[in-house]
This record gives C-alpha cells, sequence and structure tokens, in this order.
C-alpha cells in the first residue's frame, strides 16, 4: 500500500508537471496543445547532446563535437530551448491562423508533434540515448528507492500548482494570463496585449513540459523519439481530470491518475495486459467526463455539503 | 439530380480490376503493387477520417487505433490457428467490429466538446497501441499477427499485383459509398451537426443518433482500411498502427483539405508514395523525411490555407471564374414564396380548428445559476395569426424560444403544440410535428450552399433509413427527388436562383436571413417560430420583410411567432403582442394598445412616463 502510493505520488508529480504546462497555454489561449510531450523529448536530446559532447549530426557536412557540459548548463538549455519552441510555433502558426476554432490550433499542435518525432527519428535515429541523473544516491520511503530528481519532481509540481497562482495575481500581466481565455475583452480593456499573454504561455507550456522530460528521464536513464510525449497524454488526462483551467486541480489530477497507474499496475499485472497506464487514463478520462465530476466540481459539492459558500475557496 | 453515376462506377471499377493486370511488371513490380495496396487502404481511412472531422466536425486524433481493430480482427478471423474463415467473412469481421467499437468511443463524445473528444481519442490511440493490440491472441505477440490473403478456389492470391486489385476495388466501392453518403440526408446531418447542434436539431435532425452514426458508419470504414493493411502486407504488429500513425491521418486529411473527398484521397495517396518517392530522388539517406515535410505541411496549411489544397484549387477555380463573368446582379429584395404543401415525407399536421391554438406555453420557468431568465411566463398562439414577442434585451424571449423548441428544459412548465404535449421531447421531434425557428445569430450550414441548406432544412421530408442512403437504392431516391425539387421551387420563389451554389457564409447578413426564412418555410410547418429576423436588415428590406411574413399567414396560412425590436415592424403585422421584462410576461393584447401602456414604455425607457401618448 505505502508502496503504491509513493510510487503514485512519484509518477504523479511528471504528470502533474505537465498538467500544468497544459493549464497554463488553456487559461491564456482556450486551446490545447498535444505537442508539448514531444517538445519536451527535443529538449531531452539537446540536453543529452550537451552533457555528453556529441557530434552534432549534420546531414551533408563535417560533424562538428561539442566539449561536454555539466547536467545544469544541458538542463537550462533544454528549457531555454522548449520555451523558443513554443514561441516560435505560437509566433509562425497559432498567431496566423487569427480568432480561429480552438480544435484547429489543437490540430496544428498536432503537426507540430509529428514535425518533432519525425524529425528526431531523422537526425538521432531509434536507438536509445542515454542521459545520465545530475546526482547520484537514492533515498528509500516505504521500501521504495527514490533519486533526488524524482523528489524534486513532486515537490516542484506542488510547489508550482500551489503557488504559482498566487504569484500570478500580484500583477497585471499575471491576473491577465489567469482570465485571457475565460473573458479576453476584459483582459485587452485593462491594458495587457493578449498575443503577449498568448506567447507567455506557449513558452511556459513548453518549458514546464521540458522541466518534466529532465525530471523523469533519469528515472530510467534512456530514451528515444516519442518518450516524453507517452509520457504527456497523462498529463493531458490530469489536466482534463483537474477542471482544465485549475493549476492546484492539476496537480491533484496528475497525483491522482499517478496512484491510480501505480495501484493498476500493482494489482492488475496479473491479467496480462501491458499498457495498463493507458487503460488507466481512459478509464479515469471516460467516468470524468461523462460523470462531469472533475476535481474542481467535487470540491464545490464538498463545500455546498459543508455549508461554506463555493466562492471562499477561489 | 440524386441519381448515382453508375456508369461511372462500373467503369472506376473496371479500371481498378484489371489496371494492376495489364500494366505488368515492367511497370509495376511487387514492391510497386504492395505500395500501392497500402496507398488505397491510407486513402479509405482518410475517407473515414474526413467523414468524422470533415463532414461531422468531431475531432479524432485515433483513427488509427480503429484501422487497427480491423487489421488484427480479420487476423482473428482468418488465420489458419485461430478462426480459419474465408477472407471476405474477415473482412466483414473488420468493418463490423471496427463500427462496434467506434460507437463505443462515440458514446461519450455526445456529451464532451471538440478539445476533450481530441484528449478521449488520444487516449484511445495509445490504448490501442500500448494494450489491447499487444494482447497475445488479438496482436499476435511480438512476432506480429499472420493474416493469410484470400483464396480463389484453391489457391491464394499470393502475388501483391493481385491483392492490389481487391484494394482498389474496395477503395472504388467505398468512394461511392461516401459520394451516396454526401448526396443524402446523412451527410446534410452530418453537415447541419457540424455547424451547430442546435440549429440541426431545429431542422428536426436527431443530434445523438447521427453523432453516433458518424461515429459507426467511420469505424466501419476505417476497419476496412486496416484490413487491407493486415491482409496486404501479411504480418502486422501493435507497432503498425502507432500513435503517430493517427496523427499523419490528422495531418493528411487536414493537407488535402477537410469535407473534400478527392482532396484528401490524393493527399493520402501522395503521402504514402512520398518516402519511397523521396529515397527514389534523393538516396536511401533521406527516409523518414516525408514525416517532416508532411508535419511541416500541416501547420503551413492551417496557418495560410484552412481549406488545404482542395480548399486552393476551388478558390483559384473561382477567381478564373470571376474575373471571366463578374458579380452576379442582385436578387429581388420582396421574395414571392410559393404555396408548399406538406412534404409527403413528413406526417400530416394534426386537423385544427380555426383560432385554435398553435402553441400554448404555461408557466414556463427558466433559471441560469442566480439569475430567473423566465418567470412563469405563459403565451398563447392561435392558428393562422402573427403573435409578436418584444422587450428589452435581456428579457428573456430568446430563452422563452429555446423553451419552446426544447433546446434547454425549463424548471417547470408545459409546452403545448398543436394541442400535444411537448414537454418532455427533444428539439427534433417538437420540430417533426409541425414547428421551426430561425435563429438571432443565423441557424445555417454558413460553409454549405443555400441550396444545401435548402436540402438539409428537409431533413424530416426524407425518411429513408441509413442503407438506403450509403446505396442510394431504394426509397432514396425517390424523396431525394421531391427534396431537390422543393428546395428549387423556394429558391425560385425566394428569387435566390443565381446564388443557389453560392456559400450561405459569403452572402450578405440580410440574404442569410432571407435564406434562413426560406429554410423555416420549406418544409411547410404548422407554426415557424422567427427570432429578430430584421436585425441586420435595411429599413426597406424590413419592409419587404412584413409582406414577406402577412404572405406567409394569408396566402400559406401559417402561423408566426415573431421575436422584433422593430416597433414598426411589430405593429404592422402582429394580431397580438406579448411584452417581457425580466423573465415577466409584463402585457399582452392587441398591439398598437399594449405599446402604450405604461408598464411596457417604463420597461423599455426606464422612468414612469408622464403622460400616456406613445403610439409608435
Amino acid at each position: 500500500m505505502g508502496q503504491v502510493v509513493v510510487l503514485g505520488l512519484i509518477s504523479g508529480g511528471i504528470y502533474a508537471l505537465f498538467a500544468l504546462g497544459v493549464v497554463m497555454v488553456h487559461r491564456g489561449t482556450g486551446v490545447l496543445t498535444f505537442a508539448n510531450g514531444e517538445v519536451g523529448t527535443a529538449g531531452l536530446f539537446l540536453a543529452a547532446l550537451l552533457v555528453d559532447g556529441w557530434e552534432i549530426p549534420l546531414p551533408f557536412m563535417d560533424n562538428p563535437t561539442l566539449p561536454a557540459l555539466p547536467w545544469p548548463v544541458g538542463a537550462l538549455a533544454a528549457v531555454l530551448f522548449a520555451a523558443g519552441l513554443g514561441c516560435l510555433f505560437e509566433l509562425l502558426v497559432v498567431r496566423r491562423m487569427g480568432v480561429s476554432d480552438p480544435v484547429a490550433v489543437a490540430v496544428a499542435t498536432v503537426g507540430l508533434a509529428l514535425f518533432l518525432l519525425a524529425g528526431e527519428f531523422q537526425l538521432f535515429g531509434e536507438s536509445p540515448k542515454e542521459l545520465a541523473a545530475p546526482v547520484d544516491g537514492t533515498v528509500e520511503i516505504a521500501g521504495v528507492l527514490v533519486t533526488p530528481t524524482q523528489i524534486a519532481g513532486l515537490v516542484l509540481a506542488i510547489a508550482l500548482g500551489f503557488g504559482l497562482q498566487a504569484v500570478l495575481r500580484r500583477t497585471d500581466f499575471g491576473l491577465g494570463i489567469l482570465a485571457a481565455a475565460q473573458d479576453p475583452s476584459a483582459v485587452r480593456l485593462v491594458g495587457v496585449p493578449l498575443s503577449r499573454i498568448s506567447l507567455t504561455v506557449w513558452g511556459a507550456g513548453a518549458a514546464l513540459a521540458a522541466i518534466a522530460s529532465l525530471l523523469v528521464e533519469p528515472t530510467v536513464g534512456v530514451f528515444g523519439p516519442g518518450y516524453a510525449s507517452e509520457l504527456y497524454v497523462v498529463g493531458l488526462a490530469a489536466a482534463v481530470v483537474g477542471g482544465l483551467n485549475s493549476l492546484p486541480g492539476a496537480v491533484v489530477g496528475g497525483v491522482t491518475l499517478g496512484i491510480a497507474e501505480s495501484a493498476a499496475t500493482r494489482y492488475l499485472s496479473g491479467i496480462g495486459l501491458s499498457g495498463l497506464r493507458y487503460v488507466v487514463v481512459l478509464v479515469v478520462l471516460l467516468a470524468v467526463l461523462i460523470g462531469r465530476q472533475t476535481i474542481p466540481d467535487l470540491l464545490k459539492r464538498l463545500d455546498e455539503q459543508t455549508g461554506r459558500p463555493a466562492e471562499a475557496r477561489a | 439530380m440524386s441519381r448515382p453515376k453508375v456508369p461511372g462506377v462500373l467503369v472506376a471499377l473496371v479500371l481498378a480490376a484489371v489496371l494492376p493486370w495489364s500494366l505488368g511488371a515492367a511497370v509495376l513490380s511487387d514492391k510497386n503493387a504492395l505500395l500501392c495496396s497500402a496507398a488505397c487502404a491510407t486513402a479509405i481511412a482518410a475517407i473515414s477520417l474526413n467523414m468524422l472531422m470533415g463532414y461531422a466536425g468531431q475531432i479524432s486524433l485515433g483513427q488509427f487505433a480503429f484501422v487497427g481493430v480491423g487489421a488484427f480482427t480479420t487476423g482473428v478471423v482468418t488465420s489458419v490457428d485461430q478462426l480459419r474463415l474465408p477472407w471476405v467473412v474477415g473482412l466483414a469481421a473488420a468493418a463490423v467490429v471496427g463500427a462496434a467499437i467506434a460507437f463505443l468511443v462515440g458514446l461519450p463524445a455526445l456529451r464532451l466538446r471538440g478539445l476533450y473528444l481530441a484528449v478521449v481519442t488520444v487516449s484511445v490511440a495509445y490504448v490501442g497501441w500500448q494494450s489491447v493490440f499487444r494482447v497475445e491472441w488479438i496482436g499476435g505477440g511480438s512476432a506480429g499477427k499472420v493474416t493469410p490473403r484470400p483464396y480463389i478456389g484453391d489457391s491464394p492470391i499470393s502475388s501483391d499485383t493481385g491483392f492490389l486489385t481487391i484494394a482498389a476495388v474496395l477503395l472504388v466501392l467505398v468512394w461511392q459509398v461516401d459520394v451516396n453518403l454526401t448526396r443524402s440526408r446523412l451527410g446534410r446531418a452530418f453537415q447541419a451537426i457540424r455547424a451547430d447542434d442546435q440549429v440541426a436539431a431545429s431542422f428536426g435532425i436527431d443530434v445523438v443518433r447521427y453523432k453516433l452514426l458518424a461515429f459507426t458508419i467511420s469505424g466501419a470504414i476505417a476497419g476496412i482500411a486496416g484490413s487491407i493493411i493486415g491482409t496486404a502486407f501479411g504480418t502486422v504488429t501493435a507497432g503498425t498502427f502507432d500513435y503517430a500513425r493517427s496523427l499523419l491521418l490528422v495531418v493528411i486529411v487536414v493537407i488535402g483539405g477537410l469535407g473534400s473527398r478527392w482532396g484528401v484521397v490524393t493527399a493520402a495517396i501522395f503521402a504514402t508514395l512520398l518516402p519511397d518517392l523521396l529515397v527514389a530522388l534523393f538516396g536511401a539517406g533521406i527516409r523518414g523525411l516525408d514525416l517532416v515535410i508532411n508535419a511541416a505541411l500541416l501547420m503551413y496549411t492551417l496557418a495560410q490555407h484552412p481549406g488545404g489544397f482542395a480548399g486552393a484549387v476551388e478558390e483559384a477555380r473561382e477567381k478564373r471564374k470571376r474575373r471571366k463573368g463578374g458579380e452576379p446582379p442582385l436578387p429581388p429584395t420582396r421574395p414571392n414564396l410559393p404555396a408548399l404543401t406538406r412534404p409527403v415525407g413528413m406526417p400530416p399536421v394534426p386537423k385544427l380548428r380555426a383560432r385554435t391554438a398553435v402553441l400554448k406555453a404555461t408557466d414556463v420557468s427558466v433559471r441560469f445559476g442566480g439569475l430567473q431568465a423566465v418567470d412563469s411566463a405563459s403565451l398563447h398562439v392561435d392558428r393562422g395569426t402573427i403573435v409578436g414577442l418584444m422587450g428589452p434585451n435581456g428579457a428573456g424571449k430568446t430563452t422563452m424560444f429555446n423553451a419552446i423548441t426544447g433546446a434547454l428544459t425549463p424548471d417547470t412548465g408545459r409546452i403545448e403544440l398543436l394541442g400535444v404535449d411537448v414537454s418532455h421531447l427533444p428539439t427534433h421531434r417538437r420540430t417533426a410535428l409541425g414547428m421551426s425557428r430561425t435563429f438571432q445569430l443565423i441557424g445555417l450550414a454558413k460553409n454549405q450552399s443555400v441550396y444545401e441548406n435548402l436540402l438539409i432544412a428537409q431533413h424530416l421530408a426524407a425518411p429513408y433509413g441509413v442503407l438506403s442512403a450509403l446505396t442510394m437504392v431504394g426509397p432514396s431516391r425517390f424523396y431525394e427527388r421531391d427534396v431537390r425539387t422543393r428546395a428549387d421551387e423556394v429558391l425560385a420563389g425566394l428569387g435566390f436562383g443565381r446564388y443557389r451554389d453560392a456559400q450561405v457564409g459569403r452572402l450578405s447578413h440580410g440574404q442569410q436571413r432571407i435564406v434562413e426564412i426560406g429554410c423555416a418555410l420549406v418544409t411547410s410547418p404548422e407554426l415557424v417560430m422567427l427570432d429578430e429576423p430584421s436585425a441586420g436588415m435595411s429599413p426597406a428590406a424590413a419592409e419587404d420583410l412584413a409582406a414577406t411574413l402577412r404572405d406567409v399567414r394569408d396566402r400559406l396560412g401559417r402561423t408566426v411567432l415573431l421575436i422584433e425590436h422593430n416597433v414598426p415592424l411589430v405593429l404592422d403585422v402582429a394580431d397580438e403582442l406579448y411584452v417581457m421584462d425580466a423573465g415577466k410576461v409584463i402585457a399582452d393584447g392587441e398591439p398598437v394598445e399594449v405599446v402604450g401602456r405604461p408598464e411596457v414604455v417604463t420597461a423599455y425607457l426606464g422612468v414612469a412616463p408622464q403622460k400616456q401618448e406613445v403610439n409608435a
């Protein structure tokens, strides 16, 4: 039981980080992005390049070799690179689509995901790449060996999920991010340009995905094209379970899915079905969406039952 | 005419069957034949996704999961160590199981907005690829599923050229089914749902049924595509149907042009042949670059040409036409509507005596959170009258309309239509009884032509089944002729003959209004409900509207319920006037008298007037 919870919290933290990026983009623009998983993987490739001093496999040229850099430098570069990708996508594609259907923008992100995935295959091939963990050593919690990066992932997710909103509320721009999708004209009226909000959340969402990817990668130690996309799906689901607009909800959703997954792995692996993670995701998603009971809904119901006004929580 | 071009299909079928054989190995090597079979399968899969996304507007980012279902179903049914049934059975089973799974995925879609549906279908793609297809008896484990080729007599069709014949014939058949679908009430119902659920329901379309049908038919076609892929390659693994394939299929239909059959099929064939084309041109080092190119093309398409390849071609063609012909002249502003009888396909309107109530709404209340939008309001509309409904913004007029049509369920109250209690019926059933409505923001499929909209509006006048629609055999042919004749009559009556094929979204607001009213009248309903028809019209056009409304009442003998802000218009045409304010009916009676009442003036101007001499 303790093991199930600890394992669930560890993977839940990563899902939550991805989900936070999903929620940021959704609150700022009303759009869901399906690309950030692959943006995270692209960041991992850059980090691995810099940390290992890889030869850059450029086509039609001599391959230059880079000096090996320390992990934090590689990680920072990966996060900045991912944020840059997110911003570039916003500038080159989303902005040119004008005021269009959010589903159309979602389809455009599918294009970005496939573009990056195919590009990674093209440049690096299918064989897995290694990126060593930044810090060695493990801690034993409830019989599970936990690494520092895993703890960092969970702590960061909780801190961002419950702290980011408070920070954003301090400035007009931050408030604009929180309100942009819900009431764009009000945001424009207080003088916050929507285009800058859009650019910021696309960059921030991508950066969060890169951070999540960097923190989860050492758990296995190898990755390849499509690596983070496979985790990002769970992040998407976690954001939906969390109500899609709530940063704390995203964290709770991520942890819920993480624990459900580890419980399923522990108790259902006997039935011989692989990929239980996705079965859990689908079941939970359908239950939440069809029952229309996301985490904010449940909290509201709880508040109503205990007699407190729901607004007090917001 | 709706008659399917049978000769055209036959020619295509013969070509599909003969061409692969006659080309010979020099032109069509076995390797290329296999590639062409894959292209046929991808084209069929693209048609299936286009049906969902392009026609019905339901996003699916996991379509290749359904393709995989088809492939493995055929495998299980035909494989030597499993069911060992003939290949044709395997193909049919692929379609049936694909349809069943898609139906199940479609169930939650009924309650989900687009983006949620996208997330659910992504997870379906992952569950298929990572879980279900990896189950030993389904996907054959790491060795993969071995699917034998179909047999003719005792010998299997082992040559890839031979199998290409089957794949090509299936592509032609699926193409024709898709053609039939778009020419039938089915395709039109999908288009209406894509435009708006409520608008579709107001045309009598059962939104739940048609959304599920879109998923089911699309799933069956995807299953057929999978069956071809599985059999063509002989062995497929779970990895053949990975997530990236689903994404690529989305890329294909968007680049080809959502909603365009030939566009998506061209894109699918191009995308399948592109990798080998690139390798042939630039050498083996380039393999994989096709995906990069395709994905980049998708983003470029969405940013620059949302209509895709087919849309760009269409635009170019129109530009050329415009340079040649110039703009068509404006239609006459005053429509002369034909006296339409109730379509044969629709149940007759119950016989009513004159001056009996067509609509009786009693004590209707609707609450939105803290706002009492409608507060025990009652309406009574007599047959053969024009009844006006006025009130300041936010008075609850449109909410009342929505309660009457069933677009929302009131908290309390009873709605009677033609003497039938419809309080618990969904919108499309109320429409079938003899009601129609227009919307404040134009309830039409704006990316369709005027003519197509008049056909969509006659959904109930063409009551034939799904099978008849997909084959264009049986009752569908008769009813299609009927609704097309009627559409042409109305078109002529509106004076919109020249705009027959013009996209509704490109007409002026006032013109769209006229088309919408035409759509509301085309099935000859007993009660026509119009939500601010004169909004956005010029004063002259509004005067013509008054004449049209009187025509509807006096010549066609219909009943009109009218929400209107244009006081002169209401006073001109209405026999009775209701005024609402803050959710309540505050006055009703003879129009000129009602607008003079102090409470009505107060509702509009906010102050009690000194003297009630307001005669508009």
